[in-house]
This record gives structure tokens, sequence and C-alpha cells, in this order.
């Protein structure tokens, strides 16, 4: 007998998942994972225990579990089911129910380690009984954010508006209820007329488009996740123009119109119109930077910007491949080398530029030891080398 | 001879799609790669490119095959494909210049040449746009300014005419009746066969992955012993089609 369709969906899923969680979670991240949480929490254990009880810390505790309660409903469909499968809506149930039911278990990670770290924040100043309202509130407020983004799909109200409504009434559950326990009540009131309010617009029959478009915009956002960590064949290049960037991306002088230039040529603009990556990449830079300035301790900056530019280089290597695999480099009277070639010149400038601000970065922070800046651009470069190099074997072993 | 294809048999993988393919292309023809779809036109095609490896046999463009010289075997053939591949971070003006830059043509030379096409494609006030906004068939006149700005010896073009609007359609015939004036070559797949009776020198039809018959219109209607037939009538005898 076949197996039914939620079930063969649903192993497909999680055999992605851990197919690229081995990409994600390998050994040196999970290293700087350990060392970044628990650097994290000896550091807020300590300001915490210095602490007098402030609304500030209400506030920040609202504010994480108000953005991490916001699970999404994966549907699993695919882009020909809007064709096949709309015959079949009415016996479809389990298949929903299914879906439902694995969507709300895969976003849970995430608002459990918001829960503890705003429960730890709570410590100070509140009482037991305040913590675990707040901690059953925060549950009811997922499972029911979960609710209301699953059946928004199906109505004329977009996803963004329903996200600012949940994030709006997430805080202001959460700060009423740490203010007052029976204020609790306001909170349930408010996200159950959300639900309701939901319910009464939701179309009568499926709307199948936008529900595929929906899982497909996930997927994707998914893929791009994972880019960050490995290269994804799955994931479908976006391009914007920049007009800003335009300056940046001249006509080249008669020298270097030419072969072994027209990579470097392609690399510039495949980086500066790409719709995620320079944003990637910037984000990074700004989480890093971040996370310096918090810590603000000399080895472990060295190891947060050895790290940064670790997983920058590893975001790089997206545009090597995005243009390796393409059909005109295989029909074009050039040599594969120049792309390679070029690649690691476009590639070793961009690291250099990454890795001397990050450099300027840990000077401001350790001006006595400014002379430990120097191995950053070394270390960018010898990553760069190392990453662009095997990437370049893994595509020759594939196109042979 | 700019194209000679010799007992080439090959595929994706270790099982043959073509076999024994001969047929070649002398300069100044236009020469109609025909058959159903199917019958390994663009399996032929692939091989040309060089993007598969013959299983057996060989295919030399100006005597040279790809493994002696691939830079020069590249140079001396464009390609259009069936369906337009651009690059979306691109411009058009942008893909002119890496159209130019990959044969190795002057900036100025290749503008020149360009500009005339952009006027005749009517795309002229559209170099600063990105073509993957174009229409399909703006998107395969890009396709086409990069190959015949580029001159080459051979041109290879799959299904030329699909997405084209009648004026694009002519455009391009004149363009091709040019450029085998000017002694440069064509290979073109259609399924459009009266267009293709009307200004191939020579066909090549394929089924199964092999070559039924090859050779000018009058050679195919003696060998089919019908002789005021036109190709469409020809070709549909050849594969059981007709009756």
């Amino acid at each position: 007998m076949k197996a039914p369709l939620y079930k063969n969906r649903i192993e497909d899923d999680i055999k992605i998942r851990s197919y690229y969680g081995k990409y994600i979670f390998n050994s040196h991240f999970l290293i700087f994972l350990t060392i970044a949480a628990g650097v994290f929490l000896y550091s807020l254990l300590g300001i915490l225990s210095t602490m007098e009880p402030t609304i500030y810390l209400d506030l920040i505790a609202a504010l994480i579990m108000s953005l991490l309660l916001l699970p999404k409903y994966r549907s699993l469909l695919k882009e020909a089911d809007v064709l096949f499968l709309p015959p079949y809506e009415k016996n479809m149930k389990k298949y929903f129910s299914y879906t439902s039911q694995y969507s709300f278990w895969l976003n849970i990670g995430l608002p459990i380690v918001g829960l503890v770290i705003a429960i730890l924040l709570l410590s100070v100043g509140h009482s037991m009984l305040e913590m675990v309202t707040f901690a059953v509130m925060s549950v009811i407020l997922y499972i029911m954010a979960f609710t209301i983004r699953r059946n928004a799909i199906n109505s004329p109200i977009t996803q963004n508006t329903v996200v600012g409504m949940l994030i709006v009434i997430h805080f202001v559950s959460l700060m009423l209820l740490l203010q007052n326990l029976l204020l609790a009540a306001a909170g349930l009131g408010l996200i159950f007329g959300l639900y309701f309010w939901i319910n009464k617009k939701q179309y009568k029959n499926l709307d199948w488009t936008t529900l595929v478009n929906y899982e497909a915009i996930l997927l994707q956002k998914y893929y791009q996740y994972v880019s960050m960590f490995t290269n994804v064949h799955h994931i479908s290049k976006q391009y914007k123009r920049r007009k800003y960037f335009d300056s940046l991306l001249k006509q080249p002088k008669p020298s270097n119109f030419n072969k072994s230039h027209m990579y470097e040529y392609l690399f510039k603009r495949t980086f500066l119109r790409d719709n995620d990556l320079p944003m990637i990449i910037l984000r990074l830079l700004l989480i890093f930077a971040v996370a310096m300035v918090w810590v603000n301790q000399l080895m472990l900056s060295v190891i947060i910007i050895l790290f940064a530019l670790y997983i920058i280089v590893l975001q790089m290597s997206q545009l090597y491949t995005a243009q390796a695999y393409l059909l005109w480099p295989k029909i074009w009277p050039v040599k594969r080398e120049y792309i390679r070639e070029s690649y690691i010149r476009f590639s070793h400038k961009l690291i250099f530029i990454i890795s001397m601000a990050l450099a300027v970065l840990f000077i401001i922070l350790h001006p006595v030891y400014f002379y430990i800046a120097v191995i950053f651009p070394l270390w960018g470069y010898l990553l760069n080398s190392y990453f662009s190099k095997s990437v370049y074997k893994k595509e020759k072993l594939l196109s042979d | 001879m700019v194209l000679n294809i010799d007992n080439l048999t090959g595929g994706y993988s270790k099982t043959a799609v073509i076999h024994d393919i001969n047929f070649d292309i002398r300069s100044g023809e236009i020469v109609g790669l025909i058959g159903l779809n199917g019958s390994g036109k663009s399996t032929t095609i692939k091989h040309i490119l060089g993007l598969l490896n013959p299983h057996k046999g060989s295919i030399k463009v100006n005597d040279i095959q790809i493994d002696e010289d691939t830079e020069k075997y590249r140079r001396d053939l464009a390609y259009i494909p069936e369906s337009p591949i651009l690059y979306e971070e691109l411009t058009l003006k942008e893909h002119i210049n890496m159209t130019a830059m990959a044969y190795g043509l002057d900036e100025q030379v290749a503008w020149k040449r360009a500009e005339k096409l952009l006027k005749v494609f009517r795309l002229d006030d559209k170099v600063s746009m990105f073509p993957t906004h174009f229409s399909k068939g703006m998107k395969q006149k890009v396709m086409l300014i990069c190959a015949f700005m580029v001159e080459p010896d051979l041109y290879i073009i799959d299904e030329p005419f699909l997405g084209l609007d009648p004026l694009g359609i002519e455009s391009l015939i004149d363009l091709m009746v040019e450029e085998r004036d000017e002694n440069r070559s064509i290979l073109m797949s259609t399924h459009i066969l009266s267009t293709a009776e009307r200004y191939c020198n020579r066909y090549v039809i394929l089924d199964n992955g092999r070559v039924l018959v090859s050779g000018t219109i009058e050679e195919l209607r003696q060998k089919m012993e019908m002789p005021d037939a036109s190709l469409d009538d020809l070709y549909l005898s050849l594969t059981g089609g007709a009756g």
C-alpha cells in the first residue's frame, strides 16, 4: 500500500533538514555555539546578579518573546499540487492536520531558548507564580499565533499585517500580566479576538495558489538560511538593481576588456545585485560586532572575528557556484580556469575589505593589542584560498 | 568544411540516444535539422557544442575537434538556445559586454555591430534594462544579438522562430540570409518546415536518433520518389505520418 502523501512529504522535509543540518551544525559551528552560549549565559547571569528590579527587564523579556512567538505553517505543498490536489480538497483534512502538527514542532526551538532567557531576566524582581504565568501565557500565545498565521494564509489578510498584529498583541499581553496577573485575561481576549476575526475572513474554499506560493517562499527562506553555511543547489537566486552601487559598476577599462577580466566583471555584479548576499554579510557583520562589544574580552573578540571571517568566506563561495554551473561558461571560448582565477581575485579583495573593517573594530575595542589585528586579513586570505580551491575541486569532479 | 560530423553516437549517459550520425555543413550553407520531439536534435546540438562527450565518432568545426583546441573550436561557433538563457543580474548592455569579452572582440567593433543589431530588433532604447524583465520574444532577441554580433563561422540555432513576433522572424530571416551571403554557415533545428524549405540549402532529417535522410529538397524528392512534394509532405511520409 502506498504511504499517505503527508507521510512522504514530511519524511522528505526531514531528510532535507538532516542533510543540511550536518553542514550547519558541523564541529566548528558547534564549538563556537557552545563557547558563545557559555559566555552569553555567564555574562548574563553576572549582570543579573547585580541588577535591581526594573521595568526595562520586563520590556526586554516581553519583546524577546513577542518576536519569537511567530511560528509558521509549512504546508509542504508543491507547485504541481495546484493542478492535481484541488479535486481532493475535501479529503485532505488528515494531510493538513499532520502537516500542522509537523510545523508546530518544527518552530519550537527558538521560542524555548527565548523563554529560558526571558525567565532568567524575569527572575530579577518577579515571583515564581508570575514567571510560571508568563511561561504558560507564552505557550498559549505560541499555539494561537500558529493557528492564526496558518488560517490567515487562506484569507485576504497579508502575512505582514498578521505578524505586525501578533507582535503588538504578544507584547501587550505579556507586559500586562507582568504588571498584574489578572490582566492576563485582557491578553487572552486580544489574541482570541484576532483568532475569530481571521477565521471570519477565511475563504470558504482553499486558495491553493497562495498556499503553494507561501510554502515556496518559506522553503526558499530555509534554503537561504542554509546557504549561509553551505552551497544549496535548490536555491533560486534573485537579483535586484541597487542604484547606489551603479557607480561601482563602471565599464571596464580597454586594457581590462578581455576574457581574463570578464568573470570579475560578472562577479562584481552578481555580488552587488544579489538580493540577499550583501545584506546577509552586513547582518553577520552587525551581529558579530554587537557580540564583540557585548563580550568586550580580548580572546573572545579574536575568536569571534576568526569565526565571522570563516562564516563570510563560506557565504562567498555561492558566488562561484552560481556562475560555474551555468550554460554560457561552457559555451564561450574562455578557459574555465578564468572563472576560478577571477573568483579568487574578486573574493580576496572583498574578504580583505571585510577583515579590515573587523580589524578596525578590534583596535577600537582593544587599542593596547592593536598588533593582533594583523592576523585577521591573513586569516581571511588563507581561508579564502583554501575554500575557493575546494569549491573548484568539487565543481571539477561534478563536471567530469 | 565548417562542420563535419562523422559516425557520431552519443547521449546523456552510457545509453546512446543518437546513433551513427553523419552530416556536414559547408561554408555559406543553411542546413535544417528536422525531426520530431525526442528524435535527437537537441542531443546532436549538445554534442556539437561540446556539452556531451561522444561515445563514438567525431565532430570537427573548421577541421578541429574540441579536445584539440577548445578555445578555437568554440570561437568559431555561436549558439542560440531554444529558450533564452540570461544572466538575471546583468543588463542588456552588460550581456553584450560579456559576449564581446568572451569572444575577444574589440570594444568598439563589438558595439558597432551590437548597435546595428539592437536597431534591427528594436531594443536600442533598452540597453540599460535587465533582459530578465523582458517578454519571452524580447529575451530571444537578446540571445540573437549576442550571437550575431560575434560573426562566427557557424551558427547553431535551436528553434529560432519560437516566441518571436512576425517582425522579429522577418529580421532574423534577413540576418540569416545576410550571414549566409557572407559565407557563414547555419545549423538550424526547427519544426516550421515551410520556412525551412524556403531558406535552407540542405536538410538532415532525424528519427529515433538516426539520420533518416539528408540532402537538398531535390535530392529528398528523388530519394522519396515524390517529385512535387513539399518538405512537409516528404517529412510526413518519411516518419510515417502521412496517409
